[in-house]
């Protein structure tokens, strides 16, 4: 039986699994994710905000970023042990950089002209961050919990080495007895999962950005907002 | 060492022949303590050591060869003019496939050896740092490149002098991520064929030996955050007047 | 060598003594038969089939298990050992490269390889030319035959030819010991039910009903996992609990379930705290270790490659190998340790 064959065997064998595996895998890029938002998004917009501290949203955040998965999981399973704790702690450290980052870059880069306008219409200091700052913050906000979930749906396979079953990390992590043609089959529903997270949180983003300040995937301001300023790129 | 000590005074073969098996002796560590310093010690010089110099050689080639690459790549993509919208997205899907796959593939290819986690880790390096190379290449303001026209450079003067400099800023921090970022996935690749600081984490997690797991994890952490902090350092001493710039820019 | 001699012979009838006499008998037996032959490189055929499979002592089996004299190896080509990501792989790893080196072979050691089929391939591709392969893996992962072995001897056989006739390799003796699926119970437990095989697993309750067992999650479909249990011993009430293959112990001792499923040569199984449950209808198959080498390595490394490489074999027993599993296993001893004291025990010289 040719290579190709036996993974569309695999798939019409143990479509059952995989969807169950696909399940448990957003399950818990989504458990990790919620945490990551909770921890993140108040530091980031509170640093933001008062334009302050920022080595704690910025050198804090790409410490995060800096740490090895794998090696913050062998380390929590003598801290913790084996289990779901291990792969969620090991996700919301993957997740929270991004968001810290893109939070406090976005609140602490709203337009100081708004911030002034609405500090002279009497607002406090929770008024402007709910009514001004976080409105204009959104696209970035949005953007970076999107490359978060992403990266965490892309790397949660890892939870099949931290004791954690139920992801597609079952299947590759276990090629002796799924097979090479196993594994490759589960790696390609592991990337169709993570381009649909990337494609419909792209779709929400789009919908939650207010018009004029939509931006494109590339970060590279948009057609409208091209025209509305008369910029030429090449 | 004790081998001969542990040998020496023979305990009796089962009745009926049979091999002798002698007494290996209670090992470094009581069993079941999370963290045995003693084995530690024990173990730097045979195992810890060379691991950690395997680990930081990897990263080298991998994150060298791929700045090469990219910085060459993005050059030429950014005088074609390629790759004007979506690479972001394309290299951010190729970035999502399971890396212990990634490079299980390339095995009946090249073979376990160092070379197939070296095409893996350099592919990776490359997605992250071409995008950063060209965005920093198209970073500049029509202005600006406008004005430098003016002044009579050519094209060519003007890339040189003015797109490749304020790229800079852009490749670094490109290379830093890019650093940690094969740190973490060579220890994945020890998956693949026992090297570098993976090899130790993936032996122990067979029987959830704890010293070494936390040993190994520990190194690895250490080695991404001393990499993360020289190259830092050396962000600074390159882009002085990007300092500034850094906050607002993208 | 000389030092552990002299210690032995202080005593009368040394423990080692008899070893050594019939060594040396299986040496001269060797020699003769050897002679007999002819000195030709045709070497396979006969250490294969005149060492007995399983389950023989090395002083009966006859030739070709006898530790080689001297360095023969000085001078042959290059011998690539493979061996696979666990840890009773790497100790046989070790132990056949230095039992190798030791009679003056050049060995290449690839450790954590992989896989069945990633060692297979490794092998296919000449990157490693011999490897120890558990004959009952040989024909399920790599052969891909679904029917079941008989016997040992036959799933040795049926390997072994599967090698000859697809990889331009074959089988040489495979150990005394096996490592098949086990399924273990806390000796509590199987006191109460009067539990000593699989098939007693009936006293829990009708076709073992309120009986959990802790598996690797595969192991739901397959015949030498949960189909076997009931089919060929009727548990058909069973209840399967899919779990990692590092947590079915933690299963077994925090008491989620009453069952699960080892490995029979797991250190753990030397400790006491489990009672693994025999399996007369042996649906967990025939896993006999064999080294698996290129039919052009064994020509070209002459006899003593094949006979010292049969002498470490034979010197694995289900005690010997349970030992061994267990300090590296849960004393956490480096195998390449372990292995060179087992070998030094049982009169490794060069």
């Amino acid at each position: 039986m040719g290579f190709w064959n036996q993974v569309g065997h695999f798939y019409a064998d143990h479509s059952q699994l995989l969807l169950h595996e696909v399940g448990s895998q957003v399950l818990l890029s989504l458990a990790a994710v919620a945490a990551a938002v909770v921890i993140a998004l108040p530091v980031g917009v509170l640093t933001g905000h008062l334009h302050r501290w920022s080595f704690v949203a910025i050198s804090g955040g790409n410490a995060l970023r800096a740490l090895p998965t794998l090696a913050i999981i062998a380390v929590g399973i003598g801290v913790y042990g084996l289990g779901f704790v291990n792969i969620w702690v090991a996700m919301i450290i993957l997740a929270v950089p991004l968001i810290l980052t893109n939070t406090y870059t976005a609140v602490d880069g709203v337009n100081p002209a708004l911030v002034e306008a609405a500090r002279g219409m009497g607002m406090n200091a929770w008024q402007i961050i709910w009514r001004v700052e976080l409105p204009n913050s959104v696209p970035l906000i949005m953007a970076g919990i999107r490359t978060a979930t992403v990266y965490v749906i892309a790397t949660a396979y890892l939870a099949a080495f931290a004791g954690s079953p139920g992801t597609l990390g079952d299947i590759i992590g276990n090629e002796g007895s799924y097979t090479l043609a196993g594994v490759m089959a589960a790696a390609i529903v592991a990337v169709v999962l993570a381009f649909l997270a990337e494609l419909l949180l792209g779709l929400a983003q789009g919908m939650m950005t207010p018009r004029g300040l939509r931006l494109t995937a590339d970060g590279v301001p948009g057609r409208a907002y091209r025209r509305a300023f008369r910029l030429n790129f090449e | 060492m004790s081998a001969l000590a542990a040998a020496a005074p023979t305990p009796t073969p089962p009745p009926g022949g049979g091999p002798v098996i002698p007494n290996f002796g209670g090992g470094a560590c009581p069993s079941h303590t999370t963290f045995c310093w003693n084995w530690v010690t024990q173990n730097w010089g045979p195992e810890l050591g060379p691991r950690l110099a395997e680990h930081v050689y990897i990263t080298l080639i991998a994150v060298g060869i791929g700045l090469v690459i990219s910085l060459a790549a993005a050059m030429y993509a950014y005088q074609r003019g390629w790759f004007e919208r979506g690479f972001i997205a394309l290299s951010t899907l190729l970035y999502t496939i399971p890396a212990v796959a990634f490079f299980l593939f390339f095995v009946p290819i090249t073979g376990l050896s160092l070379t197939t986690i070296e095409i893996g880790l350099v592919g990776y390096t490359f997605l992250l740092l071409f995008r950063n190379a060209l965005t920093g290449l198209r970073s500049v303001p029509p202005e600006v490149t406008a004005a430098a026209a003016g002044v009579g450079m050519t094209p060519r003067q003007v890339f040189f002098r003015i797109n490749v400099p304020l790229a800079v800023p852009s490749i670094m921090a490109g290379l830093r991520i890019a650093t940690v970022t094969t740190i973490s996935l060579a220890t994945i690749a020890a998956y693949i064929t026992p090297l570098g600081l993976g090899e130790p984490i993936f032996t122990a997690l067979h029987t959830v030996f704890t010293t070494e797991l936390i040993a190994a994890g520990v190194l690895a952490i250490l080695l991404a955050l001393v990499a993360d902090g020289l190259l830092v350092l050396a962000q600074r001493a390159v882009t002085p007047w990007a300092r500034a710039r850094l906050r607002g820019a993208r | 060598m000389s030092h552990g001699t002299h210690a032995r012979n202080l005593g009368s009838r040394s423990p080692g003594y008899w070893r050594r006499i019939s060594a040396t008998a299986s040496l001269a037996a060797l020699a003769l038969a050897v002679a007999a032959c002819g000195s030709s490189g045709s070497s396979s055929s006969s250490s294969s089939s005149a060492s007995a499979p399983a389950g023989t002592s090395s002083a009966s089996s006859g030739a070709a298990t006898g530790l080689p004299a001297g360095t023969p190896g000085k001078g042959k080509p290059t011998i690539t050992i493979g061996d696979k990501n666990f840890s009773e792989e790497n100790l046989i790893g070790d132990l056949y490269q230095q039992a190798l080196q030791a009679k003056g072979y050049t060995v290449v050691l690839k450790a954590n390889v992989g896989a069945s089929e990633v060692i297979d391939s490794a092998f296919q591709s000449g990157q490693i030319n011999l490897y120890p392969e558990y004959t009952g893996e040989i024909l399920a992962a790599v052969a891909h035959q679904t029917g079941r072995s008989a016997s040992a001897q036959q799933a040795w056989q049926l390997a072994k030819a599967f090698e000859e006739q697809n990889r331009d390799a074959t089988l040489l003796a495979e150990t005394p010991f096996q490592d098949t699926d086990v399924v273990i119970v806390k000796p509590a437990f199987a006191a109460k039910y009067h539990l000593q095989s699989i098939g007693d697993l009936i006293n829990v309750g009708p076709a073992g009903k309120g009986v959990t067992w802790a598996a690797q999650p595969p192991d739901r479909t397959r015949f030498a996992g949960l189909v076997g249990l009931q089919q060929a011993y009727g548990l058909t009430a069973v209840a399967f609990d899919g779990v990692d293959v590092g947590l079915t112990y933690n299963a077994l001792d925090s008491g989620a379930v009453n069952s699960a499923d080892a490995f029979s040569t797991d250190g753990q199984l030397s400790t006491g705290k489990y009672v693994a449950l025999q399996d007369p209808k042996h649906i967990m198959g025939f896993q006999h270790i064999a080294p698996v080498v290129k039919k052009s390595l064994l020509a070209s490394e002459g006899p003593a490659f094949a006979q010292t490489l049969n002498w470490v074999d034979s010197l694995l027993t289900q005690q010997a190998i349970l030992q061994m599993n267990a300090a590296i296993q849960l004393r956490h001893i480096d195998p390449a340790v372990v292995a060179k004291q087992f070998l030094a025990a049982n009169g490794l010289t060069s």
